[in-house]
């Protein structure tokens, strides 16, 4: 029954994504290779953003339990990188604005689904042991998929140029806590000493109130015109 | 996209159809995951013993893991703890031919209580004598694997009536056990070598000086080979043994005190397998070689068996000691010093004849009287089939407990009691190698004391050390540290220091031993099968919402238009 379980984990992970991409209307754009494409940037910023931390940042060496606040915030930061990496993938599409933004971010996510959730199901999913994370790996992928469609949104209204002078805060602020999300969620969990289940509802829920908010400023700037 | 993407795979599967393959073996092999909890659980006894077979025949398992109180217990491993374990209990287990038996040891024996003790100690003959294709495993206890035990108990008592919903509700949260070994089947280990150790000191004053033997086996016997630490048997008989043998060459090497007796010490292996070190010794030196000091001039034999307690001390003998005798002369000698110098000591000799027709033999002096040398076993226990003699509870207490005047459970050593008998067996001998009751010394006077003093704390710290690891005879191999230790032991004091090794015989072998005693058990955490179903319809579910949301996602957008566009109105 243990294949049975990662049938379970990796229908729960992947299916969102195949809804997304055929009920957005994607299919009919023939976007799959431009999302491909997505996917390859994503590797090639990953790899940058490896290369980096491991050449600039020294190991931790302190004491186990302490968190070291100053150093993840540090390589949190490098997450930046990301958000130049959707840019570089919106600004070849050329296309409408919800075109190019879905297909960022189906393709990002897509790449991280893959390169980041198969091998663990491969090989833990499929074991005799169970255990509940395997399951908590597959929601949290359908949570990504949903902060990387805010990220690509936010980034994409960063870069136009008829933004109005009041939205370039708000979506400053929403930029900087989609890198710093990850940070974020850590930091809870570290001083709330949350469990597992609870820590992914508080990431759902954060992931939520970050998307709606992008989402209102995305239809009031394309509707305001 | 399903149409590109299949392209795409194609023209992949078109020009490597090797790879996919080699993509579906690696599919369906089986995976090695990380266990809830990994411990090490030691196999019962398995050998031959003169062609009969005893103990636990099967090594590997591979099941689910239940309680006794569970109605099915068939292919199961059945987990029972210590405290909960009888016969009754064992017997129905393997009539309904369970998987395995797991019987959980408590951490620190020397808190299980005296009855409980007693118990075991009786239990682990017939558990032993019963041959079963079943596998049976100690373990000891630690804080995970009871949390296992206590987790599968309560599943298994709760396996009775119940209602759906309740089943359900307990099959998505409930744990299953699957305990695995990773080790292969157990097979006979071949040309097994069991080694013993024999030196001397020579008497002064010429040739056909007549020969005392002194022996004792050092190996141990219990239910669980591993667990077989023998303290009280025959780790306290080795110690008397090595404390003799120091005190008599040092006795020796003074002129003035060189008797006129050799003495000749014999540790011996196999004891507890009928005394396999013992027979082959003696036919070596009786039947194959030309002058040995056994085919001489022997005065007696005296095996030392179990010495480390209480305040009997027995003479098992096969037949009454003839008058005037060198056997005889012991036997007075030993009541004597014990009489004068220890009156809290009951010296008694007990009479047994050597009875052929049983399966082993009783104590080692009958395998001396076999070969009609004069022979006896100087033992505390009064039978034989003491359970005592084979039992893992033979343990080296806590001293602690027993500085807290608790009596402490099971058979243990004794320290007091040890080195009071090694004196009275030291000043004994000593009274018969320098024939002092003709002299006319009083039975009150002491050798043995201040520099010749035993010495309680050199017992001590060879109790300890026999006792720090398993002495059971299928793990002592020719090069085992406590055989080299011996050895060297012997070395320090004793001149012609040899070993002796008795490998089975080819074709009628009088012992087989088998291999796979120790194995690391793993117990991964399992939901039952119906869990997955349960688990595939609820993601459906959720999956069947997520499309509904996806697919009504224009009432969202649509409703945030409507919220704006009052907004822009108003700019």
């Amino acid at each position: 029954m243990t294949l049975f379980h990662f049938g379970n984990c990796v229908s729960l992970a992947y299916f969102p994504y195949f809804i997304t991409y055929k009920c957005s209307g994607l299919s009919e754009y023939n976007a799959f290779w431009r999302c491909v494409q997505a996917g390859a940037t994503y590797l090639f910023v990953q790899l940058c953003k490896m290369l980096f931390l491991a050449t600039f940042f020294p190991t931790w060496e302190g004491a186990v339990g302490v968190y070291d606040f100053v150093g993840e915030f540090m390589k949190a930061t490098v997450d930046l990188a990301d958000l130049l990496g959707l840019h570089l993938v919106m600004s070849r599409n050329a296309g409408k604005g919800e075109y190019k933004i879905m297909v960022a971010a189906m393709g990002w996510a897509t790449a991280e689904l893959i390169m980041s959730r198969c091998i663990p199901f491969w090989v833990g999913a499929r074991g005799i042991e169970f255990d509940w994370k395997y399951i908590q790996m597959s929601f949290d992928s359908n949570i990504s998929l949903v902060h990387y469609i805010a990220m690509a949104a936010v980034v994409w209204m960063f870069t136009r140029y008829d933004l109005p002078k009041s939205f370039r805060l708000p979506v400053t602020i929403l930029l900087g806590l989609c890198v710093y999300k990850g940070f974020l969620m850590e930091l809870f969990v570290h001083v709330f000493l949350l469990g597992s289940w609870t820590a992914l509802l508080v990431k759902a829920v954060l992931t939520g109130a970050i998307s709606l908010c992008s989402l209102f400023l995305f239809v009031t700037l394309v509707h305001s015109n | 996209m399903f149409e590109e993407a299949s392209e795409v795979l194609e023209n992949m599967l078109k020009c490597s159809f090797p790879l996919s393959l080699v993509l579906f073996l690696v599919l369906v092999c089986p995976l090695r995951a990380e266990a809830a909890h990994e411990f090490s659980v030691y196999r019962m006894q398995q050998y031959d013993l003169q062609g009969q077979t005893y103990g636990s025949r099967n090594a590997i398992l591979n099941t689910e893991a239940r309680t006794v109180e569970a109605e099915v217990l068939s292919r199961r491993c059945v987990m029972v703890r210590l405290a909960d374990f009888s016969y009754e209990k064992y017997q129905r287990a393997l009539r309904q031919s369970a998987g395995a038996v797991v019987i959980i040891l408590p951490q620190n024996m020397s808190t299980v209580p005296q009855d409980m003790v007693q118990q075991f100690m009786e239990l682990e003959p017939e558990l032993l004598a019963t041959e079963t294709i079943v596998p049976v495993y100690f373990a000891l206890e630690d804080e995970e694997l009871l949390s296992i035990y206590t987790q599968t108990q309560i599943s298994s008592s709760s396996q009775g009536a119940s209602s759906a919903a309740e089943v359900l509700l307990h099959t998505a949260t409930a744990n299953g056990f699957q305990m695995v070994t990773s080790g292969a089947q157990s097979k006979a280990v071949s040309d097994w070598a069991i080694t013993s150790l024999e030196g001397r000191l020579t008497g002064s004053g010429g040739e056909d000086l007549p020969t005392i033997v002194l022996v004792a086996h050092y190996d141990s016997f219990g239910v669980a080979p591993w667990l077989s630490y023998g303290a009280d048997s025959n780790g306290s008989g080795v110690a008397v043994l090595l404390e003799l043998a120091r005190l008599f060459s040092r006795l020796y090497s003074y002129k003035r005190t060189h008797a006129g007796y050799n003495l000749l010490f014999f540790l011996s292996g196999g004891g507890k397998f009928n005394y396999q070190g013992t027979k082959r010794w003696l036919e070596d030196n009786l039947d194959h070689t030309d002058s040995s000091l056994l085919q001489d001039n022997v005065a007696f034999v005296l095996c030392l068996d179990t010495l480390g307690n209480s305040d009997n001390l027995h003479l098992h003998v096969s037949k009454p000691p003839k008058e005037g005798s060198p056997q005889h002369l012991l036997l007075k000698e030993l009541e004597t010093v014990s009489a004068h110098q220890h009156p809290d000591l009951k010296f008694s000799m007990v009479h047994k004849k050597i009875n052929l027709a049983d399966d082993t033999l009783a104590w080692e002096h009958e395998r001396f009287g076999i070969r009609r040398l004069p022979a006896f076993t100087l033992s505390h226990l009064e039978s034989h089939r003491s359970p005592a003699r084979h039992s893992i509870m033979d343990m080296r207490s806590v001293s602690s407990l027993e500085g807290a005047g608790e009596a402490t459970a099971g058979p243990h050593v004794d320290l007091t009691k040890l080195s009071r008998n090694t004196k009275v067996i030291a000043e004994a001998l000593a009274r018969v190698i320098y024939n002092l009751t003709e002299k006319g010394v009083g039975g009150d006077v002491q050798i043995f004391t201040e520099q010749m003093q035993v010495q309680e704390d050199q017992l001590e710290s060879l109790v300890d050390w026999l006792t720090a690891q398993p002495r059971a005879a299928q793990l002592l191999d020719k090069d085992s540290s406590i055989v080299n230790t011996l050895e060297y032991y012997l070395n320090r004091y004793l001149k012609d220091v040899k070993r002796h090794l008795v490998r089975a015989d080819k074709r009628d072998p009088e012992f087989v031993f088998y291999d796979q005693l120790k194995q690391t058990m793993n117990a991964y955490r399992v939901k039952p099968a119906i869990f997955d179903l349960l688990l595939a319809v609820c993601i459906a579910s959720y999956l069947g919402v997520l499309y509904l949301a996806v697919q009504n996602f224009g009432l969202l957008y649509g409703f945030l238009r409507r919220v704006t566009a009052p907004r822009v109105k108003q700019h």
